[in-house]
């Protein structure tokens, strides 16, 4: 099958679950709702999903860090330090250690 | 305010703009909240799961999760063939339909600006995988402790000068398709845990096209024959959802 056919042609596929947690978790734009939402609990949850998407760990355990630090390559790419003070800052207000960053 | 089974949520999916009868018709059960330049697609869900209490409940619970993220992919991306959509993050949930028009309100201009800057665009994923190293046959194995350490260095060096050669060839890979697209988006690959997948992901990447371009797709097929060891996979296309948010916000 060709690339193209993919690219034109195929919906997302059930397959693909991680991709679609991965964009409608933590793509998107965000917004806060009229208060329905415990923001902290969002946050936490994206957080979550983030260290298993991310995995940055272990993607640098496998030598896989070949875009940090070059923001030609990164794109857009955040701060990396973003979202460890983010977690750090929600542990806190939450009074838990929902993160188990194994270092 | 008391809570019935029946009672239900507005639950944002994503901004359209401009709202014409194929994206009314496209939205099926959903509701446009809006007028003819900017609207919100939002559905009704039911209070007993995703209202206060219970949503904390249920964000622990990863088939929950995965579910509700399947259904928001499903509304975002039955609009996409249709209009220029700009999907919202998981997690925009409101108590009456007011609510959302007064939301709306609040973050037009922000929205007719995004809508713009995304008009007839969407995205596609491409994806690396490396071939797993090739197994090491019974009848190499050591026969001596000597013998099996100098194999375990010399097996060690090996796979970093193989890492070594990858890393560039992976950089220069993603810098053919940058050059075919619009912009990108590097995200880090994702784990096994994750994919499911044997083998390990080495990119994933998300690059912004005009709908129907194919220069990147064609980078993909040339790339293929060129690293006959890499998987390259395509996905999409799908809404913006890595350039939603604006570069600088």
């Amino acid at each position: 099958m060709s690339s193209r056919e993919l690219a034109t042609h195929q919906g997302p596929a059930p397959a693909q679950l991680a991709d679609v947690l991965e964009r409608v978790l933590d793509k998107g734009i965000v917004v806060a709702g009229d208060i329905q939402i415990n923001l902290l609990d969002i946050e936490l949850l994206t957080i979550r999903l983030r260290l298993l998407i991310a995995s940055a760990d272990k993607a640098r355990e496998m030598g896989i860090d070949w875009w940090d630090g070059d923001p030609f390559l990164s794109g857009r790419r955040r701060d990396g330090n973003e979202l460890e003070d983010r977690l750090r800052r929600l542990e806190a207000r939450a009074g838990i250690g929902e993160a188990q960053e194994e270092r | 305010m008391t809570q019935t089974a029946m009672r239900t949520l507005w639950c944002a999916y994503a901004v359209v703009g401009p709202v014409g009868e194929d994206v009314r018709s496209a939205v099926g059960a959903f509701e446009l909240v809006g007028d003819a330049d900017v609207a919100v697609v939002t559905g009704r869900v039911p209070a007993s799961e995703f209202g206060d209490d219970a949503l904390a409940l249920h964000l622990n619970d990863r088939t929950w999760v995965e579910r509700v993220a399947m259904e928001h992919q499903a509304v975002v991306q039955q609009l996409v063939p249709v209009a220029t959509v700009v999907p919202l993050r998981f997690g925009s949930l409101h108590r009456t339909r007011d609510a959302v028009e007064e939301f709306l309100h609040v973050n037009r201009d922000g929205y007719l600006a995004a809508l713009e800057r995304l008009r007839g665009r969407v995205e596609l994923g491409v994806k690396v995988w490396l071939a797993p190293p090739p197994p090491v046959s019974p009848a190499e194995e050591a026969a001596t402790g000597r013998e099996y350490l100098e194999r375990r260095r010399a097996a060690k060096q090996e796979a970093a000068e193989r890492r070594k050669s990858i890393d560039g060839r992976l950089r220069s890979i993603h810098e053919r398709l940058l050059a075919a697209a619009e912009d990108a988006v590097l995200n880090r690959p994702q784990p096994r845990e994750l994919t499911g997948d044997p083998r390990e992901m080495a990119i994933n990447a998300a690059y912004l096209v005009a709908a129907g371009d194919d220069a990147v797709a064609v980078q993909v097929d040339l790339l293929r024959t060129e690293h006959p060891d890499l998987v390259f996979e395509v996905t999409g296309p799908w809404a913006p959802y890595n350039f939603a948010e604006e570069k600088d916000a």
